[in-house]
């Protein structure tokens, strides 16, 4: 099966260059039925990314851009009358697809991020009286840009918790730019074929259940979220005052699927500890609610999760 | 002053309630023959008669160069239909025989309708409040203003006060002096304090002026801060300053005694400044010196930037060999778990290679050189 995870990077970088860290979080997603966050500056190729994927898996590919005027019912759909036979008839909204870029995510009101909160736990819709189920798989990916600070709304920490990983793109390397200058100008991009089919990717979700993770590990993951929250009793008073919420029971679970997933696309049969340590950070920076203190010395959440995985012992 | 202008009894001037359409409007006046700069206190009382209307004013004194006035309160009481409004004044006469107040008075009219409107507008929704301006015209106030005994510069109750650090200076040196003038009046605000003639350089601020107005009057203390210089001792005159109180009809008189300054002569050779205006420097050859100036100051210019550059590309290679903040950690791991421990922590994805080293050494069978992956790592830092 790991063929074919190697079929997917390889047509993946027929149209993306570099974003190593970004093609994982999505394909460790993808495994996970997981909803990805992403935070990076505009023009890191988020958008062409994840069509990329859409055309390498043949899945529906749509695209949101959210602004400060965008109603629920732009997203999820509406309930439309029709004047000539005087009933109602449903218009689904652009949800209704495999993959969803919601794009600046955080220019949208709570209400509209609010409405999302139902598709990404349930995967499933409920316009007027009527509820839909999204076929699987459905996967969100959100961006949000992290320079402006006018004309936003922070995304509330319920809807945070929703998302398996928070990515952060950065910036190409100097070599990877140069040879995203020359395809850029000369169009010479290659075009996305179709490599894997839903059934095959539904297999390798179903392969993610036979990675072995042995008890001590476990039980290491579930202290790792522990410290979050009552860090002094892992002997991690330094930055006790520095978190005010700690992760919430979904991270422990989305910790576990992700490492898994990263042991798979390793080529592992077993997650090792290293599994658990690349995945950490994305899973639980947006989790982690810091003080008052915390941000006026500013400290990150990368940091705390830095220094609990230095402190707490690997098995 | 004991007696304070609110124990004196208001005389009335007009007892009488006046009739307009739809209000009436009642004056009183503290005193109608004043002397010149003497405090008066007036006030209005409005009273709506009109029940069928809504109705609001705007009222003030005229200006005038012949008086001069503040608006001590105005006071809104009663309901919608049954405004009551009390405005009270200061007035301080300039000049003295007959001078007039006149008034602006403006009556709002409007609908309780219009007023519930008005209210149902919010911060983004402003409605305006429509009502219907009527201009009235109220008979003016005549005051007789009596003279004040000549030379009279202040009117009202107030003590002087005056301080003088040092009387001895050096030539030239500044010798600060202070007046300060304190009481209830008209406020004291002189244009020349000091008498004429003075033989000696005065340096002086704009006086510090605080004044609280109330329907007492005016209580105020003016400062005049002021510094005296000169190169040889010198006298300051008394200073006399004749004030009048209206209320005991007395003149009296404020005065700072004569004021004698000992200087110090400064001897001439101590100074820096030996010759008056030395003649500039001149050279042979003005134009070689000026030439070696300028390369000699291109030069040191050119070889401070040379070496401040040198310098922080040295400090910064320096900083970066030196103080990477892993560098440490990285040297104080005893065995492969703990050096797994940290690269996990510090950033996994830079240190993949040797995570998975490290991780075949501890959890495979692989045999591995500890010490030549933390090298490696150690490279990857530089």
């Amino acid at each position: 099966m790991n063929k074919k995870i190697t079929q997917l990077k390889q047509e993946l970088s027929k149209a993306v260059i570099g974003q190593e860290t970004m093609i994982e979080g999505l394909l460790v997603g993808l495994l996970c039925d997981g909803h990805i966050l992403v935070e990076g500056v505009p023009g890191l190729a988020k958008t062409t990314t994840i069509n990329a994927f859409s055309k390498a898996l043949g899945l529906d590919f749509k695209r949101i851009q959210f602004t400060p005027d965008l109603l629920p019912s732009d997203i999820i759909g509406a309930q439309i009358y029709n004047p000539q036979d005087h009933s109602f008839s449903i218009k689904k909204g652009p949800l209704f697809t495999h993959l969803l870029l919601a794009d600046e995510i955080n220019r949208a009101p709570a209400k509209v991020q609010s409405a999302l909160l139902e598709v990404m736990q349930e995967r499933q819709v409920t316009i007027a009286d009527e509820t839909f189920k999204l076929e699987s798989p459905f996967l969100v990916m959100a961006t949000q840009n992290p320079i402006e600070q006018e004309g936003v709304y922070a995304l509330p920490e319920a809807q945070l918790d929703r998302f398996m990983m928070k990515i952060v793109v950065q910036h190409n390397s100097e070599e990877e730019e140069l040879e995203i200058m020359r395809k850029g100008a000369s169009k010479s991009f290659a075009e996305v074929q179709k490599v894997l089919s839903i059934e095959e990717l539904h297999t390798l979700q179903k392969g993610l259940e036979k990675i072995h993770i042995d008890k001590e590990l476990e039980q290491y993951i579930v202290h790792l979220i522990s410290a979050t929250r009552d860090p002094a009793k892992f002997k991690l008073s330094s930055i006790a005052e520095s978190i005010m919420f700690g992760a919430s029971p979904r991270a422990s679970i989305d910790l576990y699927k992700a490492a898994k997933a990263k042991a798979f696309l390793r080529g592992n049969d077993f997650v090792t500890p290293a599994d658990i340590g690349y995945v950490v950070h994305d899973v639980l920076r947006h989790r982690i609610v810091l003080s008052y203190e915390a941000r006026a010395k500013g400290v990150s959440t990368d940091e705390i999760i830095s220094t609990i995985v230095e402190t707490l012992p690997i098995p | 002053m004991k007696n304070s202008l609110g124990k004196l009894i208001l005389v009335l001037l007009c007892s009488l309630w006046l009739h307009a359409e739809d209000f009436k409007y009642h004056f009183t006046l503290s005193n109608t023959s004043p002397y010149v700069k003497e405090a008066v206190i007036m006030t209005l009382d409005l009273n709506q008669s009109n029940r069928n209307k809504v109705l609001f004013f705007h009222f003030a004194l005229k200006k005038n160069p012949d008086y001069e006035f503040h608006r001590i309160t105005a006071k809104e009481t009663g309901e919608n239909i049954a405004a009551r409004v009390h405005y009270e004044y200061l007035i301080y006469p300039l000049r003295s025989g007959e001078i007039q107040l006149h008034f602006d008075l403006i009556q709002k009219a409007t609908t309780e309708a219009n007023l519930v409107y008005s209210f149902s507008g919010d911060r983004d929704n402003v409605k305006g409040l429509t009502t219907v301006d009527t201009q009235i015209d109220l008979p003016p106030l005549t005051l007789k203003i009596k003279s004040l005994p000549k030379g009279t510069s202040l009117v009202g109750d107030f003590s002087l006060t005056h301080s003088l650090k040092t009387n001895k200076a050096k030539a030239y040196e500044p010798l600060p002096f202070q007046v300060t003038i304190k009481g209830s009046g008209y406020p004291p605000l002189l244009e020349n304090l000091l008498p004429e003639n003075i033989n000696f350089t005065l340096f002086k601020e704009n006086p510090i002026v605080n004044a609280v107005n109330s329907s007492q009057g005016t209580s105020s203390t003016v400062v005049y801060p002021m510094a005296l210089s000169h190169s040889q001792s010198f006298e300051l005159e008394p200073i006399v300053i004749k004030a009048f109180d209206p209320k005991t009809q007395k003149s009296y008189t404020l005065k700072v005694p004569k004021q004698h300054f000992n200087i110090r002569k400064v001897d001439v050779k101590s100074l820096v400044d030996k010759i008056d205006s030395p003649k500039p420097l001149e050279s042979d050859l003005p134009w070689l010196s000026t030439i070696l100036i300028s390369l000699l100051s291109y030069l040191v210019v050119f070889a401070a930037g040379f070496l401040t550059a040198i310098s922080l590309k040295w400090k910064k290679k320096r900083t970066a060999q030196t103080s990477h903040p892993l560098k440490k950690k990285i040297e104080a791991c005893k065995d492969e778990k703990a050096l797994l421990q940290l690269l996990m922590a510090t950033d996994a994805k830079q240190f993949a290679l040797s995570i998975e080293k490290l991780e075949k050494g501890l959890y495979g069978n692989a045999k591995i050189n500890f010490n030549k992956v933390k090298q490696e790592v150690l490279e990857m830092l530089k």
